[in-house]
């Protein structure tokens, strides 16, 4: 190693403090997963169009490089070009300070995702309370957004988010509660370990009904169809965001874009054992298998599906009406969860089932 | 501990950072001609009648509250939820307890139609 | 090295949150000061942090933040509050405010001082030690040791849900609402009568 790197950079990397090699490390990585994350947020936007082109009997982005894939970079480039207009009635400060509040929560609860079977940028003891309370920052951006704009459009959609995005909020944590009890701790990693073992003991079968529960709650969240009823085109043009253009709206769409992947990955942690392969258990492929060894390649493919899954029910669903959208979330949502987790805890008490109690 | 909790503050910072310079580059590149009607409030191509900031319906500040209320139960779930095998029978009736008292509430609010959207 | 690092986040965070503090009240906009509140609750949970106490300040963040500002946001976004009106009232009440903040100064000073002289707090926190979870400490103890308490949250809770459906649960006059399902269920018979009339003849 020491071959490869000139001996003035090894000299000078020495006599930095530790206390700084270690910070610039971890600057590093937290570069490194943000640019990912921003990355494929950019090659999301390009799935999106062409699953939904597909689907709809339709080509999508297909002009910009080879079959369209430097269309991402395209729309970058055009939006940061655009002028940012700030409407003259609104709170200039609010209005753009909004944007930032929506993005940096959704960048910063990937800190404590494991992306590997031993790589998390901070391993901490509480993580599941962390991402909740981080996504539940992140509603400021859309509140604020909406209010600072001064347009009655963008005052009625931030309000409908505000009470969708609360009403689902509830039901993701009782649905947490569940994941808790069967994995036993709060770090996230040692919940994707409570999975080991293969398929048959990923959370997904025991909690059938929070899985359901919390995807739909995560899809409620990040203002996905069929729950957009926060910028229904059809009614209130754009919702909180109709005043913002060029840089500003590219935050929210890089906010709500990386959510939904955020969502995908919490989802595919909780209930799908994150990094671990679905084969584990199936010891004929050999003691050294790639194929058995948890790596992040699952939880790509994972996140991958989860997100196709968002765009499939765009493509299938009609958007909901607001007052079935609150019926789901408080009626339906909250019973489920609160059964499931009595269920679960008797149970448990009675040493009963897959709990890892 | 605290050592696992340093690359949180980091990140924070590196997100607002990025956040910042990402809005900082679009304000400066993204120059543009400036008019009045580019700048009014969008509206459906009159002046708006009347301010946007009016009383709301009450029904926002319920759910508001209601919320407030079951995000404390669920931060009263947590614990008990990691700490299943400690508390074992025992924890198990108090937090049904906790639960049935709730439930109560729970259905009050769904009789009295406060989960009602109309 | 790493006790002065924590020294310095703490002095800095504790200046921000004062900061903040003073922002809530300073500030004419009343969005900014609900704002400025967000930022000084988000300085006490890394102060708490600090003192290693992740759990609370994780519910705070999770708590306040997210559920208790939302509510004063949705509060002061809604009830266009008069801000000259406010700002005449600061004179008026700040009398009683300095009361009350003397009143508070004087209560620190005696749990920190007073008490704290009998106290062995001399030597400052002691670092937990590794994979140390403090949810589940503060669970073993919540639901056992201190299950009286914890039951009468749950009244608490309770008694919120009743009292805030009372003082707010209107059913607007003359509102007209419609019911899909009896739209969706209604029969031809419902709303089709057929007549059988005698046809007209010129007199």
């Amino acid at each position: 190693m020491s071959s490869l790197i000139p001996q003035f950079v090894v000299d000078l990397w020495d006599a930095i403090p530790m206390l700084f090699q270690h910070l610039i490390i971890i600057t590093a990585q937290i570069l490194g997963v943000t640019i990912v994350v921003i990355l494929t947020v950019a090659f999301t936007t390009y799935f999106e169009r062409k699953v939904i082109g597909y689907m709809q009997g339709r080509l999508g982005p297909n002009r910009v490089g080879p079959l369209g894939l430097g269309q991402p970079f395209a729309d970058v480039i055009k939006l940061v070009i655009k002028e940012v207009v700030i409407p003259q009635r609104s709170n200039r400060f609010l209005f753009l300070i909004a944007p930032m509040l929506s993005l940096i929560p959704a960048l910063a609860a990937w800190a404590v995702i494991p992306l590997s079977g031993s790589f998390v940028i901070a391993d901490i003891n509480a993580g599941l309370l962390y991402v909740l309370a981080l996504t539940s920052v992140g509603v400021y951006g859309v509140i604020l957004g909406g209010w600072a704009t001064n347009s009655k459009y963008a005052f009625l959609g931030a309000m409908r988010s505000g009470a969708q995005i609360v009403a689902y909020e509830i039901a993701m944590g009782f649905a947490l509660v569940g994941v808790l009890m069967a994995g036993g701790s709060l770090n996230l990693g040692v919940i994707m370990q409570a999975q080991a073992g293969g398929f048959s003991s990923w959370f997904i079968i025991p909690l059938l009904p929070l899985f359901f529960v919390y995807f739909i709650s995560g899809v409620a969240e990040t203002n996905r169809a069929p729950f957009d009823v926060t910028e229904g085109e059809s009614e209130i043009v754009a919702g909180f965001h109709v005043e913002y253009s060029g840089v500003a709206f590219a935050l929210f769409f890089l906010a709500e874009y990386a959510n939904m992947i955020l969502v995908s990955a919490l989802t595919a942690i909780f209930f799908l054992g994150g990094v671990a392969s679905p084969m584990e258990g199936w010891t004929f492929l050999g003691d050294g298998s790639f194929l058995r060894e948890p790596n992040f390649f699952w939880l790509a493919a994972k996140i991958s599906f989860f997100l196709f899954v968002f765009f499939w029910l765009r493509a299938t669903f009609p958007r909901f009406r607001y007052d079935q959208i609150m019926r789901l979330g408080w009626k339906i949502f909250i019973p489920v969860t609160i059964v499931w987790i009595a269920v679960e805890a008797v149970m448990a008490w009675m040493k009963v089932g897959p709990w890892s109690v | 501990m605290l050592a696992n909790y340093l690359p949180i503050l980091i990140f924070l910072g590196v997100g607002t950072a990025i956040a910042m310079v990402l809005l900082g580059l679009g304000l400066l590149i993204g120059t543009g001609s400036k008019d009045d009607e580019k700048l009014s409030p969008y509206e459906c191509g009159f002046e708006p009648f009347e301010d946007t900031r009016v009383k709301f319906d009450v029904r926002y500040y319920l759910v508001a509250i209601l919320f407030i209320i079951f995000d404390l139960e669920i931060a009263f779930l947590f614990p008990w939820a990691v700490s299943l095998d400690v508390v074992g029978g025992f924890g198990l009736i108090a937090m049904g307890i906790f639960l049935a008292i709730l439930v109560v509430g729970f259905i009050y609010e769904w009789k009295k139609g406060a989960l009602e959207w109309d | 090295m790493a006790i002065l690092f924590q020294t310095i986040l703490f002095y800095c965070f504790a200046v921000f949150l004062i900061g903040a503090a003073l922002g809530v009240i300073l500030s004419r906009n009343p969005v900014h000061a609900v704002m400025f509140l967000v930022l000084a609750f988000f300085q006490s949970a890394v102060l708490w942090l600090l003192i290693e106490v992740e759990f609370l300040a994780l519910v705070l963040v999770l708590v306040y933040v997210g559920a208790v500002m939302v509510l004063f946001l949705f509060v002061v976004m809604m009830l266009d509050i008069d801000v000259e009106q406010v700002k005449g009232g600061l004179t008026r009440y700040a009398p009683l405010g300095f009361a009350i903040a003397a009143l508070m100064v004087f209560e620190l000073v005696q749990v920190i001082w007073v008490r704290g002289r009998f106290a062995s707090a001399a030597e400052g926190f002691v670092p937990l030690p590794e994979g140390y979870s403090n949810t589940e400490a503060l669970g073993a103890v919540l639901y056992t040791e201190h299950v009286y308490a914890f039951e009468i949250a749950a009244v608490i809770l309770l008694l919120a849900i009743v009292a805030a459906i009372t003082l707010t649960m209107r059913k607007r006059p003359g509102l007209k609402l419609q019911n899909i399902a009896q739209q969706v269920a209604v029969k031809r018979e419902d709303r089709v009568r057929l007549v059988k009339m005698e046809s007209e003849k010129p007199e």
